[in-house]
């Protein structure tokens, strides 16, 4: 099994998870986060007065999916997330020892 | 009867009363009966919802054994265990404790929740001496109680109206009631029960058969169920009934624990004293809350609840419960008196203006006078709106909105460290009319077969022409209502930082004002999904919009409508001399002034021609002053020095020139010393004034001297601001200062501007609560001023805005 944790841009949001369901991976954990990358902050002018925006609003996608899939997933993943300018994000990919569902004991591809 | 009986008995007859008597009754059957074994001298006691003969299908029999003393505690233990062991076969959940009556005497803070079970008790079997040696807990315990209610309270937001409502535990529930009898049994008031009362006892009941459980939660799913089973016409029906029934059970209880706290709190009842002093002669206000001065005057006068709510406003006092009362009796005949003595848009608009005018809005929602107001309304009371996010009704989601607005201008207005949304709060001269954009914006919501924004924006114009909205507030709130969900839409599925998200807010927005007030409008919207939503996360994209869509209509400032597109914006064939009058103006100007005021300037262009200048004072809202005259330098200053010569206080000025060297400025201003409005002759005197200042046939000086002086605030210029932005736009050095207001600001300023040799292209001046918030377009030999000339001069207004 992999887990994927995506770091997106949020008005992708809708995009990514449409994208996923449509390939039928449903379960996922969707949080808002604040971070920067290469991009580094930039500063942003109101009024005249530059102010400092060091981290910048993204949307994390966390899915654990079995190793078979996980090229498929990548790649619509990367399509759907993807407008080519700086800031759409990263992509990380981790091996999962185990996974359990809790209501009934499932364990590996079958739990998740 | 068996278990079984009852319930089928309750599904047919959806008789609570009955179950909840049978329960009891079969319990107590029970319970009395495997008694008989146990050892002498011991004492059977119900307590909790047992003892008050409420057992509802799961829930649990609290049980007291009470020992003569604690020896005898060890020596029970078997018989004890083995009896509890019979009872739970027989299907009882029981919850038992072991006391001595001394114990249960001995009250303190650690065993509140069993001294308050003790107030339900009720002897079942054994030594009825034993129970007699329980007294009544003393008064103190209605402190637990209030703190027990408080802390529970907060748990559930303070709000009754949760889409999922708990109705045992949230505001108004099953708890509220019985925190309404014990406080009663304490003293603090009679223990009557409000109406209302079985239909809760009704939907616990089938809560609990459809659960198998004790699970008092009213989800969507059982909404749904219970309202097929018990006959109403729809969940949503079902809903507001079950609202209207818990909204009494707590305005019922906040007052019984408001009474019981201020009898306590002596500080309390000092500032509650010292608020007396506010009484005027229709109103009275007494241990801080507001009381009629005569009983009969509100039958005679049903227009005196609009001064009422407006006294509740300017001082944020809550009206007395009898008050309430009386307001809510007069409700019918107020909505009559309000069709028949239209238009009461300006005092309502008073009323929201007042400090505390979200108070007044709120105890104006909870009596009903309101709707009476805007009948419209009532569609969003208590509607239930099922989607994933929202968490209260539409009438609370609107209140929260409006409240959490209100808060940030609060906020802001204290000088708490708030954030630029506080800033935009305070900056906004037209909150009461975003207020009344909130009011209506999802009162569309019960119709699904529209969009709601449609519905709701009709409905507004509708309420508010009835009630005589001017034709300026009306449009700025359907403006509000139409694109109320454009921002959060944005948000959600746009790049912020892509020039072409901007630019179309900017369009819907039009101007750096309305986008204020959408801002803001947006922010609440989004507060009031559930507690938790307006997350750091989601303020900062909504102020990285903001900002962008700002800077783009900045730029736009200086952009230079061409006469084809200044047609375009008027929708309208117009005449070559026209569109010549408008090549030039930046699409500000066009957005801003109506049809009617642009021709007005298009007059004075032609009357200009003659005599360099033209000038037109009118008086609607506000006394406004239109100049169009060939540009030169000073011109801005001289007409502001005029103005100032005569007391005037300026509001607001914007000065825009055409593509044929014409300047159009107008200044709304006020006569706080009504010196227009008294003198038939000083309107002339004032527009001849102008006119030799703009021909300098009179001395700047000579007529400042004249200018009236106030009391420099140290606080607010030490806050002053001022700075300049050579990016915004294209063509001109931006200059904006804040600092506090006083007689001749503008015209010192735009004098030094044109000193150093700048010329004023646009100056945009707004003034808000004594502060000015100025931004001058200044351009030197026609282009953008050196970084250093720009810094120089921003240095030297700097010192004017800081000075006095």
């Amino acid at each position: 099994m992999k887990k994927i944790e995506a770091v997106v841009q949020p008005f992708k949001m809708e995009e990514v998870k449409e994208a996923l369901k449509n390939i039928g991976v449903d379960g996922m954990t969707i949080s808002e986060v604040r971070g920067h990358g290469r991009q580094k902050g930039h500063k942003e002018v109101y009024r005249g007065q530059e102010y400092n925006v060091d981290l910048l609003p993204k949307v994390k996608f966390e899915l654990v999916i079995p190793d078979a899939r996980l090229d498929e997933v990548v790649e619509t993943l990367t399509a759907a997330a993807r407008s080519g300018k700086i800031g759409d994000g990263k992509i990380f990919v981790y091996d999962v020892a185990e996974a359990i569902r809790i209501r009934n004991g499932d364990r590996g591809d079958a739990a998740v | 009867m068996t278990e079984q009986d009852i319930r089928d008995d309750f599904f047919r007859t959806r008789d609570a009363t009955a179950l909840l008597a049978r329960r009891t009754e079969r319990v107590d059957a029970l319970v009395r009966n495997r008694w008989a074994g146990m050892p002498e001298g011991l004492a059977l006691v119900a307590v909790g919802g047992y003892g008050r003969a409420e057992l509802f299908p799961y829930s649990d029999v609290d049980l007291l054994i009470l020992t003569p003393d604690e020896d005898m505690q060890r020596v029970i233990r078997e018989p004890l265990a083995l009896y509890l062991r019979d009872l739970w076969d027989e299907g009882l959940r029981i919850s038992q404790s072991v006391h001595t009556p001394q114990e249960c005497n001995h009250i303190d803070a650690t065993n509140a929740e069993l001294a308050v079970s003790l107030l339900d008790r009720r002897f079942l079997a054994g030594n009825e001496a034993l129970f007699r040696q329980i007294r009544d807990p003393k008064p103190e315990l209605g402190r637990d109680i209030v703190a027990l209610t408080k802390e529970r309270y907060e748990r559930f937001q303070s709000t009754i109206y949760h889409l999922e409502p708990n109705v045992k535990d949230a505001p108004g529930g099953l708890r509220d009631l019985q925190v309404l009898r014990w406080l009663g049994k304490l003293g603090a008031g009679d223990q009557d029960l409000p109406t209302g009362v079985p239909l809760l006892f009704r939907i616990r009941c089938f809560l609990h058969y459809l659960a198998g459980r004790d699970d008092n939660k009213f989800t969507f799913e059982r909404q749904d169920e219970i309202a097929a089973l018990d006959g109403a016409a729809s969940p949503e029906e079902l809903m507001r009934a079950y609202y209207r029934a818990v909204r009494k059970i707590a305005k019922l209880a906040t007052r019984r624990l408001d009474r019981f706290e201020s009898k306590r709190s002596s500080l309390f009842s000092q500032f509650r004293d010292r608020t007396s002093r506010l009484s005027n002669s229709e109103f009275s206000v007494i241990h801080g809350g507001i009381f009629f001065r005569s009983a009969q005057t509100l039958e005679a006068d049903p227009g005196l609840l609009l001064r009422l709510f407006d006294f509740a406003g300017r001082h944020g006092l809550p009206l007395a419960p009898d008050t309430e009362e009386r307001v809510e009796r007069a409700v019918p005949a107020f909505e009559k008196w309000v069709a028949a003595n239209q238009p009461v848009w300006p005092a309502f608009r008073a009323i929201l203006r007042q400090p505390k005018g979200g108070k007044a809005l709120r105890a104006m929602l909870e009596t009903g006078a309101l709707s009476a107001i805007f009948p419209e309304l009532r569609e969003m009371e208590a509607l239930v709106i099922r989607d994933f996010y929202h968490r209260y009704t539409v009438d609370e989601h609107t209140m929260v909105a409006i409240e959490s607005i209100l808060g940030l201008r609060e906020a802001g207005a204290e000088g708490r460290k708030g954030d630029g949304f506080c800033d935009l709060a305070l900056e906004t001269n037209d909150l009461d009319l975003l207020v009344t954009a909130l009011l209506f914006h999802d009162v569309g919501k019960g119709d699904p077969e529209t969009g709601h924004v449609v519905i709701s924006r009709r409905i507004a114009e509708a309420a508010l022409s009835r009630s005589g909205i001017s034709e300026r507030a009306l449009g700025v709130v359907s403006f509000l209502i139409d694109a109320h969900l454009e921002m959060s839409s944005a948000m959600n599925g746009r790049d912020i930082s892509e020039p072409a998200t901007a630019r179309d807010v900017a369009a819907r927005a039009g101007t750096v004002e309305r986008l204020r007030l959408l801002t803001l409008l947006t922010y609440g919207d989004i507060s009031a999904v559930h507690p938790a939503a307006m997350t750091p996360w989601r303020r900062q994209l909504l102020w990285r919009l903001y900002a962008a869509t700002y800077a783009e209509l900045t730029r736009e400032l200086t952009e230079r409508a061409t006469a084809a597109e200044a047609a375009a914006v008027l929708h309208e064939n117009i005449g070559p001399e026209l569109r010549r009058f408008l090549e030039g103006l930046p699409p500000r100007y066009l957005r801003i002034h109506s049809r009617e005021e642009i021709e007005e300037h298009f007059r004075l262009d032609r009357e200009s021609e003659s005599r360099d200048a033209a000038v037109s004072l009118t008086r609607s809202a506000e006394w406004v002053l239109s100049v169009v005259a060939k540009d030169r330098p000073f011109l801005f200053a001289s007409i502001a020095a005029a103005l100032s010569s005569f007391g005037l206080n300026i509001l607001k000025a914007e000065a825009f020139s055409n593509a044929h060297g014409k300047v159009i400025d107008t200044f709304a201003f006020a006569d706080p010393a009504r010196g227009l409005e008294l003198n038939p002759d000083e309107a002339g005197q004032v527009t001849r004034t102008v006119l030799r200042a703009i021909r300098g046939e009179v001395k700047v000086e000579q007529l400042l001297a004249r200018r009236a002086r106030v009391k420099p605030d140290p606080h607010a210029l030490a806050q002053a601001r001022v700075h300049f932005d050579n990016t915004a736009s294209p063509g001109a050095t931006l200059i904006e200062m804040v600092t506090q207001d006083r007689p001749g600001l503008l015209y010192d300023v735009a004098a030094l501007i044109s000193r150093a040799g700048g010329n004023i292209e646009i100056v945009l001046v707004d003034t808000e609560a004594k502060k000015a918030i100025d931004v001058f377009y200044v351009t030197k030999a026609g282009a953008k001023l050196t970084d250093d000339e720009a810094a120089e001069l921003t240095g030297q207004v700097a010192e004017i805005a800081r000075g006095f």
